[in-house]
């Protein structure tokens, strides 16, 4: 049976831990303006990369829109999973599609049209100027609420989703039980329905915060030039410096935080379940 | 305690009809049975009490108190569910403790009333663990000890013993009986179990198609039925569609003449006679002939299953003595049944109804 793994293991292997071996080796080489790289085994870029204040604000700047939006997220999407895992209807299958609804359009597209929506001659400063309720165009566009909208609309059906399929093993006479014995619906839900719904708040919260530390087309576009995340930072070494080494330097950082915070998160959840 | 009282209560879920006017009084103390197959409205009439399903018409009254439109967690009611809905995530004693700590009870008092409550059902030295490191039987007295803690005016119990096996069943039966008369529960009971409901219940109620059909103490319902329903749920029985004629002579569908009582009204009528008063004996000319058809052993019992003109009677008895006649009879052999006529009962021809001879 164990060959069954065989096809993906090797795929991962090839195209994932290959690469990412290779990426680690040029992030530990030089950059030249003439060269390009020039092999060598230093620190100089991480140590760069942690001190010059500029990264250490775009690292901030990822952070805490990423923790933001998984709380966000978390906050807006557990009433929606609570609803769709306690339904009790023949529509339910056809709901839980429309929840992966706005995954059918990319990324790119979806923003494209919130800067339509958003922009200064977009449709909500147009509607506002047209009926006077304000005399210049609102700043809805390029700022970190923009960017914020934006990621949490993306990554709100993968917490729904996550949660739901938590809540929904829930048996619904736990809950009952709670309410006989005297609970009120918000202590039902605080001493019950939450802290049997942990792994799945765990589970979401990660898979969200993982997309949002990796936000690159929302931050862009909703973003604008002067919003910095650290993908479009790596990109922008790459493509646009063309220093490697850096953009290496700059990718590992941020799968490295990514990674810590995922970690410290589970174990903290785990500890709090396992009570 | 107090008394629970439901007047015309109904619920009805869009079109279908789940419960139509019940009207039940359960007194201070008393342990009343719900009792009806599946689907009979039994369960949604007790979650009406519990609060989980709102009535659509009629009234609940709990020691007095109008609690009909009250929600779950302001009715005083200790339930019991099927699943014994224990809160996994917590310890014995905290599921114990849960119902204490709504009533903002003081931490040692609740520690107290823990204590006393897991005492009751022997499983104070258990306190610590999480609900699946027990046993099905030890979880569904956590849940007897969770609801008793509360003291609730109304102790209400779903199916309690449905996920046990047959023989913690029996002994489950008699404790959950003798603790709800020492301390003086008024219980209302869910069960599909004929013999759990007997053996348990002051007063069984019995349900079918959202509507109760009779309310009784167990020997009322068995031995004056108000229908064939009843007649065929409550113990075992043989029912006969036929009529009685002016000459006072019951005349079944397929052409059999049976007597019956003096009094009984000539038309349309179901013939009940239960199969233990029904006699046996070997070969022709003694009552009305028959050919047995299946002989089952119960150990303490031994039914016959007799064809009487290609209808099937059912007559049992204990099992013969060693030197009885009835000793040796085998499938195929003929035999007549003999029964005293105010053994049978007659009772309202219903041309619709289920007549549930084998529950």
């Amino acid at each position: 049976m164990a060959v069954l793994i065989v096809p993906a293991s090797l795929l991962v292997l090839g195209l994932l831990v290959a690469p990412m071996l290779l990426m680690l080796r040029i992030s530990l080489n030089q950059f030249s303006p003439t060269q390009m790289m020039i092999e060598a085994m230093s620190a100089d870029n991480y140590i760069r990369a942690v001190t010059d204040p500029y990264y250490q604000q775009v690292l901030g700047t990822t952070l805490g829109i990423a923790l933001l939006c998984t709380l966000l997220t978390l906050i807006l999407g557990f009433p929606a999973a609570y609803w769709l895992a306690r339904i009790e209807s023949r529509w339910k299958s056809l709901i839980t599609i429309l929840t992966l609804f706005p995954l059918l359009v990319g990324n790119v597209v979806r923003s494209a049209g919130w800067m339509a929506l958003l922009g200064n001659d977009g449709l909500i400063n147009a509607t506002l100027l047209w009926l006077g309720i304000i005399s210049a165009p609102l700043k809805l566009m390029y700022t970190p609420q923009a960017v914020v909208i934006g990621i949490i609309a993306v990554v709100l059906p993968y917490m729904i989703l996550t949660l739901a399929s938590v809540i929904e093993s829930i048996p619904r006479s736990v809950e009952e039980a709670a309410a006989n014995l005297g609970a009120r619906p918000g202590t039902v839900f605080r001493r019950v329905v939450l802290p049997l719904a942990l792994p799945g708040v765990a589970a979401g919260s990660i898979l969200v915060f993982v997309l949002c530390m990796n936000t690159y087309a929302t931050a862009i576009l909703l973003g604008g030039p002067q919003f910095k995340m650290m993908a479009p930072a790596v990109y922008d070494q790459f493509i646009r410096a063309n220093n490697w080494p850096f953009g290496a330097t700059l990718a590992f950082i941020l799968l490295a935080i990514t990674m810590i915070f995922t970690i410290v998160g589970s174990i903290g959840i785990a500890r709090r379940y396992k009570r | 305690m107090a008394q629970l009282k439901l007047s015309n209560l109904a619920k009805h879920f869009g079109a279908a009809v789940a419960v139509e006017h019940v009207d039940l009084e359960v007194r201070d103390g008393e342990l009343v049975a719900l009792l009806g197959p599946s689907g009979c409205g039994k369960t949604t009439t007790l979650r009406m009490v519990a609060g989980f399903v709102e009535p659509t018409a009629g009234q609940i009254l709990i020691g007095g108190k109008d609690v009909t439109h009250a929600p779950p967690y302001a009715r005083d009611t200790g339930m019991v569910f099927q699943s014994y809905a224990l809160f996994p995530h917590m310890s014995v004693a905290q599921n114990v403790a849960f119902g204490l700590e709504m009533r903002r009870m003081g931490r040692a008092e609740r520690e107290q009333g823990v204590l006393e409550a897991l005492k009751l059902v022997k499983l104070d030295h258990l306190a610590e663990r999480l609900p699946r490191e027990l046993s099905g039987g030890q979880q569904q007295r956590v849940a007897l000890a969770r609801a008793l803690a509360v003291n609730p005016s109304v102790f209400l119990l779903d199916e309690p013993l449905s996920n046990l096996d047959a023989k913690l069943r029996s002994e489950v039966r008699l404790q959950i009986r003798s603790l709800q008369q020492r301390l003086g529960l008024t219980t209302l009971i869910v069960t599909h179990d004929q013999e759990e409901a007997l053996t348990m219940a002051d007063r069984l109620v019995v349900m079918d198609r959202g509507k109760v059909l009779q309310v009784g103490t167990a020997e009322e319902l068995y031995e004056r039925p108000a229908n064939a329903f009843v007649a065929g749920f409550v113990g075992r029985c043989n029912l006969i569609s036929g009529f009685v004629d002016p000459g006072g002579v019951f005349r079944t569908d397929w052409g059999g003449e049976f007597a019956v009582p003096q009094e009984s009204a000539p038309g349309k009528a179901i013939f009940a006679l239960r199969p233990e008063r029904v006699a046996l004996r070997p070969g022709t000319g003694h009552g009305i002939p028959g050919r047995i058809s299946a002989i089952t052993y119960l150990g303490s019992l031994s039914e016959y299953h007799v064809d009487v003109s290609g209808n099937s009677f059912l007559v049992s008895m204990p099992p013969p003595p060693n030197d009885s006649p009835l000793r040796c009879l085998k499938i195929g052999d003929q035999v007549s049944l003999t029964w005293d006529v105010a053994a049978v009962r007659l009772l309202p021809f219903e041309p619709s109804s289920n007549q549930g001879e084998e529950p």
